[in-house]
């Protein structure tokens, strides 16, 4: 064979590892709504940039007659690409090749280009479209599970990872995503659960569909599972590459800076009336986050799951911040076992990838009931604290209105290491409520009264009018200032750019054993 | 016979319960208004006791329940009743006021469709989970 045969000759291999599974097993693809795994890179990626790795690797089983099966890069196309000129390293499985499903030299092919992102210390995004393991492979297929949940695990903290399921997700496979940072899933299209509908139906005699068991909508809402949905895949793509903009490449390194445009100290006259007067009403605290950050830009992590607590990325003068809210409109926004989770992870989060933490602060406090005791809301809240004591990021609080007792001290409080707590006038600092203060420390007043209602009553204004304002908690300095709302983004723009060189050091350890 | 006020959704119902023995025929007195007898149970001696105020209940909240169940997030009292059978809501709307953790909560229409039922009164305590309106 001569140079130019042997040329012609690579070109038809790549012509025939790049058609996948053929074109009907694409057009069924394309029929189920969903992109084939190239045409997600060429979407994911800036154009052209992609650059494939170990597109010759096929399997070597030889069990049940797999040498005579053609499996086109063994079901997964990985390698490397750029996003917003950013590398970024990838593993997107292809359904239309044997259904996706994970061997052993599928696994080492995905854990190679990990192990590629962890030396170069660029984000790895995982893109998820598989039937499970190859049964044909046996306990190498299960192997290759075991060689990827480890180096996630390694990886947590270090390169930020985003798996993206885009198709079925089953059994061992759904680990993966769940020890990394943050799960894509696309509305109709993608399932995750540990055993499928039939499984079920046959142990439990429960009937139940896949989208009910372990759809998008399941996930974000219910489970906790997922952090982001979209409706479809096009949308999904775009909202990674939005996410990456907002993170850093690694642990070492800081979130890019974006130019800013928007006046870093803009006055917003109607902040405060916002926060309606009667300390009963609720109100919806994200009008008060993308008043206060860079252009308006939220990008909510979470939404759909636990409301009644608000986390997600943002600028403040270009740079990235991790905000952490109660959100009063939705149960008060008490802090709960599924809150408490939520956030914690958040946190965590921003604290491994240097990105600073802004919460503004409006909580009726820990739920009450055995709903929650039983469910182990001592263990999950005291996970709020534990991330917020832990976290060395920079950690700005503004108390809006309500913090009260155990969820004062929870949320960023100056006793957990917050760098500068700022409250508005309309915030209640207190051990408790006034109506329950009143109750107990004037007791016997309230009962020797002639009118104990009255006195009641007149009890509680005193206390609220003593005590339910910032300025006591001002007066000790756990809170730095009391401001005025308007100047609020100026405030905490000013504040960052202080702390912006922050060192703060914790004992040396292996980890700490945070209660999960 | 005993008699016992029962409040089921804010709605009081005054229900007389005989304990069955075995071989004694119940007399069936027909309780105060709104629950429809229990016809099948009392009448077989051997029926088993439970069965009686199982098929009360339900007889009680028997009502028309639409598909999309919208339940109490969490303990507390109902302040305000908002919407109304047969309305037309959108998603977001809303359908009652409770007041839980001293915040008037607004529950809201998870989805767009019709009021199809109202299952509490203004004042009723409910607790986390019980069912506050439906919607079809």
């Amino acid at each position: 064979m001569g140079t130019i045969e042997r040329i012609n000759d690579l070109h038809v291999r790549k012509q025939g590892l790049e058609a996948g599974g053929g074109a009907d097993r694409i057009a069924r693809q394309h029929e189920a709504g969903k992109l084939t795994a190239r045409e997600r890179l060429e979407k994911l990626f800036d154009q052209d940039s992609f650059v494939e790795v170990d597109a010759f690797v096929e399997t070597r089983a030889i069990d049940f007659d797999m040498q005579k099966k053609k499996v086109p890069g063994d079901g997964v196309v990985t390698g490397y690409g750029t996003i917003d000129g950013r590398p970024v390293f990838v593993s997107s499985q292809d359904f239309t090749v044997i259904g996706g499903s994970l061997g052993e030299a599928h696994a080492r092919k995905i854990t190679k280009v990990m192990d590629m992102a962890m030396k170069v210390g660029a984000p790895f995004i995982s893109i998820n479209d598989s039937g499970g393991a190859r049964i044909e492979e046996g306990i190498d297929a299960l192997s290759g599970y075991g060689d990827i949940f480890f180096r996630n695990t390694l990886a947590s903290g270090v390169i930020p990872q985003i798996s993206v399921i885009m198709g079925p997700c089953a059994g061992g496979a759904v680990y993966s995503p769940a020890i990394t940072d943050f799960v894509f899933m696309v509305e109709k299209t993608s399932y995750m659960f540990i055993t499928g509908p039939q499984v079920i139906k046959s142990v439990t005699g429960e009937d139940v569909t896949f989208e009910t068991l372990g759809g998008a909508e399941v996930h974000n809402a219910k489970s906790g599972v997922a952090h982001f949905m979209n409706a479809n895949e096009e949308e999904c793509l775009k909202e990674i590459r939005r996410l990456i903009s907002f993170l850093p490449d690694n642990n070492l390194t800081d979130p890019e800076l974006k130019p800013v445009n928007d006046d870093l100290n803009r006055i917003e006259e109607g902040l405060l009336d916002l926060i309606p007067d009667n300390s009963n009403k609720p109100y919806d605290i994200k009008e008060i986050i993308t008043r206060i950050l860079d252009n308006g830009d939220f990008m909510e992590v979470q939404k759909h799951f636990a409301k009644n607590i608000v986390v997600g990325l943002g600028r403040m003068n270009g740079k990235t911040v991790g905000i952490i809210a109660n959100q009063p409109q939705v149960m008060a926004g008490v802090l709960d076992v599924d809150s408490a989770d939520k956030a914690a992870r958040f946190i965590r989060f921003c604290d491994s990838f240097n990105i600073p933490l802004v919460t503004f602060t409006d909580t009726a406090g820990y739920l009450p009931g055995t709903g929650q005791e039983y469910s182990g809301v001592i263990r999950h809240g005291a996970k709020l604290l534990y991330a917020f004591s832990e976290a060395t990021v920079p950690k700005i609080n503004v108390i809006v209105r309500k913090a009260y007792g155990g969820a004062y001290i929870a949320m960023n409080s100056k006793h957990l290491g917050a760098d500068i707590v700022f409250a508005w006038p309309s915030a209640e600092i207190a051990v408790m409520g006034p109506d329950g203060a009143a109750n107990i420390i004037f007791r016997k007043e309230i009962a020797a009264a002639d009118d104990a209602i009255a006195a009641r009553e007149q009890k509680i204004e005193e206390y609220r009018n003593k005590f339910s304002n910032p300025y006591i908690a001002a007066s000790r300095g756990y809170v730095d200032d009391v401001i005025d709302p308007a100047t609020t983004r100026g405030r905490i723009i000013n504040a960052l750019e202080m702390l912006a060189g922050k060192r703060e050091n914790r004992p040396a350890k292996k980890h700490g054993n945070i209660p999960l | 016979m005993k008699k016992f006020l029962i409040k089921v959704n804010g709605n009081q119902y005054e229900v007389e319960v005989e304990e069955i023995r075995d071989g004694s025929l119940p007399v069936y007195v027909p309780a105060a208004p709104a629950v429809s007898a229990p016809a099948a149970a009392p009448v077989q001696a051997a029926a088993p006791a439970p069965a009686a105020p199982v098929n009360e209940k339900k007889a009680v909240t028997g009502g028309t329940v639409g598909a999309v169940k919208v339940n109490a997030p969490m303990p507390g009292t109902i302040l305000k009743v908002v919407a109304s059978v047969g309305d037309k809501v959108k998603r977001g709307q809303v359908l009652v006021v409770l007041e839980a953790m001293k915040m008037e909560n607004e529950i809201v229409a998870p989805s767009d469709g019709e009021v199809a039922s109202i299952n509490v009164d203004r004042g009723a305590s409910v607790n986390a989970g019980d069912l506050l309106a439906s919607i079809n």
